[in-house]
């Protein structure tokens, strides 16, 4: 049984299809890379299926559940975990309460209590080198430790499916190795399954996704394992622009 | 640890202030007046930041509350002062109050608490003026003419004790309703009900998908501040005045002057609406005697003045400042 089931589902912004009959699956543990130019609908589909706005037509079904018609916070109770292309960290809360507010109204939220989640948001500070950023405003930090306040406070929700937007928009090469290194181990150790979107940056796709979901204006146009896609002339058109040795060479 | 005994210590100086407020009344009796109309504001302020300061929505209507409440007492010693129930027609009062209020809250809650923010204001606007019309047009509670219920108190708890009432214990109720709506501020503030607020003011869509059932969160703090705005009418207003007209209490000025005092001392301290009572009150007092007449005049640009350079209101201002000092633990 596949973790998420989306079926035929679709989204109009007046008489735009920004998300066009995309159907698709993702199963436990695993990791998609959901790729494609901007405006091709990508956001607009994680917005789908964590019930940001409800789908025009069509069905989600989240580990049995029909979450089609499921507020976000519903969803995030059941495990559905997401961070935003431009990081939202609650900006006047430290670090630490940031990332508490995950552990205490996620997936474990009902167990979880004030002190727990404060414990829970150390233990996630420590592992995303936050350290020393804890007790300060999250609203004061770089846009780079936002996304890594961003990244903790949604593990500490404990969800299974993790929607990472721009996972590594704007980050440089090396920091890029350390997040596909992450997010392998969180990926082992959380046995969370990861749709990440990550934007024109080959060396994270190979490095990380089992998966490639191309979408162009709103369709799926390629679903395929990693190394097959990585070669197919459809991807490279639309997605990359370029052969993908270009990306490697400098890499 | 959060929940140990020093995440509550920022209630001592709350605890201090109120104790000097009414240590100055007892010995200063000449100054009495002054005292509870200060312990008014602190009050109003306290329990409006519990639901403006906590989740950034401004309630325009909120007087209504105040009002309504207003009319629990009243009611209840209208009508029962006969029943030999002694000085239990006051706690029926306070208890109808919270009641009316709680009511009352629930109603335009779950209708306008569906609307995100300037549209929650705007919606509010109509509410206290509507439920004003509403009295006086089906002459409900006596429509315009109020109710006047002195009489009724003396009959139902003696002459002695009904004085008793309106000139002490309804200003020591006022101090208790402040205090009360202090100490919830801070378990809210200590529990995930501070943290589910905090969250939906930053950025109610982020707050949802964290798992946040936001409108739920919305409607605790705004019954709560509802309730505390009732027990502040029933003291502050009808036990201390023993008559309710409908346009003396559902006044929209009231409201203003609460949403000058939270942004005064700071939305969403504990401190700031404290500060801000104290401020906003001595200066309206003085300035009364000073240049009467003139408060209006003088007081829109200070406060105007003040509210830009302070966004964060002063106690806002000093928390940022002593956050690393010892004395932070104590300034939230
Ligand atoms: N809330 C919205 N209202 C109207 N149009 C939108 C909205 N969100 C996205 N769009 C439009 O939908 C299309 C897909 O956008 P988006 O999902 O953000 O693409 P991507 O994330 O792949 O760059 C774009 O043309 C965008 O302008
Ligand atoms: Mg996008």
């Amino acid at each position: 049984m596949p973790l998420l089931k989306v079926r035929n589902v679709t989204k109009c912004f007046g008489g735009l299809v920004a998300v066009n009959n995309i159907s698709l699956e993702i199963r436990h543990g695993e990791t998609l890379a959901l790729v494609g130019p901007n405006g091709a609908g990508k956001t607009t589909l994680f917005n789908l299926l964590n019930g940001v706005f409800p789908a025009d037509e069509g069905q989600i079904i989240f580990e049995d559940v029909d979450v089609t018609h499921f507020p976000a916070y519903r969803r995030a109770h059941l495990g559905i975990g997401r961070t935003f292309q431009i990081p939202r960290p609650f900006n006047s809360a430290t670090v630490r309460e940031n990332i508490a507010i995950g552990g205490m109204f996620g997936a474990a939220g009902s167990e979880i209590d004030v002190d727990r989640a404060m414990a829970m948001a150390d233990h996630y500070i420590e592992v995303m080198g936050l350290s020393p950023h804890r007790d300060k405003p999250a609203g004061g930090l770089t846009p780079i430790e936002k996304k890594l306040v961003e990244i903790a406070r949604a593990l500490a929700m404990k969800p299974r499916l993790l929607l990472m937007d721009e996972a590594m928009a704007g980050m440089n090469p090396k920091d890029i190795d350390k997040m596909v290194a992450f997010l392998k181990e969180i990926r082992e150790t959380e046995g969370i399954a990861i749709v990440a979107m990550v934007e024109h940056i080959m060396r994270a796709v190979s490095g990380l996704a089992e998966r490639v979901l191309v979408m162009h204006q709103g369709a799926k146009l390629v679903d395929e394992p990693t190394r097959e896609a990585l070669s197919d002339p459809r991807v490279i058109e639309v997605y990359l622009g370029k052969p993908p040795e270009a990306d490697h060479a400098h890499g | 640890m959060m929940n140990g005994y020093r995440a509550y210590l920022p209630i001592l100086p709350v605890a201090a202030t109120y104790a000097l407020l009414l240590g100055i009344g007892v010995v200063s009796p000449d100054h009495w007046q002054l005292i509870a109309q200060l312990a008014f504001y602190c009050a109003l302020g306290q329990a409006f930041n519990l639901f403006m300061g906590m989740t950034g929505y401004v309630d325009f209507g909120y007087v209504a509350f105040l009002g309504i409440g207003t009319y629990g007492m009243a009611v209840s010693i209208y009508t029962l002062s006969d029943k030999g129930l002694g000085i239990g027609v006051v706690l029926i009062g306070l208890v109808l109050a919270a009641i009316f209020s709680l009511g009352l809250s629930l109603a335009v809650g779950a209708v306008a608490l569906r609307l995100r923010g300037a549209y929650f204001a705007i919606a509010t606007i109509g509410v206290n003026e509507g439920f004003r019309y509403l009295l006086e047009g089906a002459r409900i509670w006596n429509g315009a003419d109020g109710i006047i219920f002195s009489r009724h108190l003396r009959q139902g708890v003696g002459r002695q004790t009904a004085m008793a009432l309106s000139t002490w214990w309804a200003d020591i109720l006022v101090f208790g309703v402040a205090f009360l709506a202090a100490v919830l501020t801070l378990v809210y503030m200590r529990n995930k009900v501070g943290y589910a607020l905090l969250a939906l003011r930053e950025d109610e869509d982020a707050a949802k998908v964290m798992g946040i059932n936001v409108t739920r969160y919305k409607i605790i703090a705004f019954i709560t501040s509802a309730i505390l705005a009732g027990l502040l009418g029933a003291s502050a207003w009808a036990l201390k005045l023993t008559y309710v007209y409908p346009s003396d209490v559902f006044a929209i000025h009231y409201t203003v002057e609460a949403i000058i005092i939270v942004l005064l001392g700071g939305a969403g301290t504990l401190l700031g609406p404290i500060f801000g009572a104290l401020t906003y009150g001595a200066a309206k007092y003085f300035l009364a005697i000073v240049l009467p007449g003139f408060q209006l005049l003088i007081f829109a640009p200070v406060i105007i003045a003040i509210i830009v350079l302070f966004p964060d209101g002063t106690v806002g201002l000093l928390k940022k400042r002593l956050r690393d000092t010892p004395l932070g633990k104590f300034i939230i």
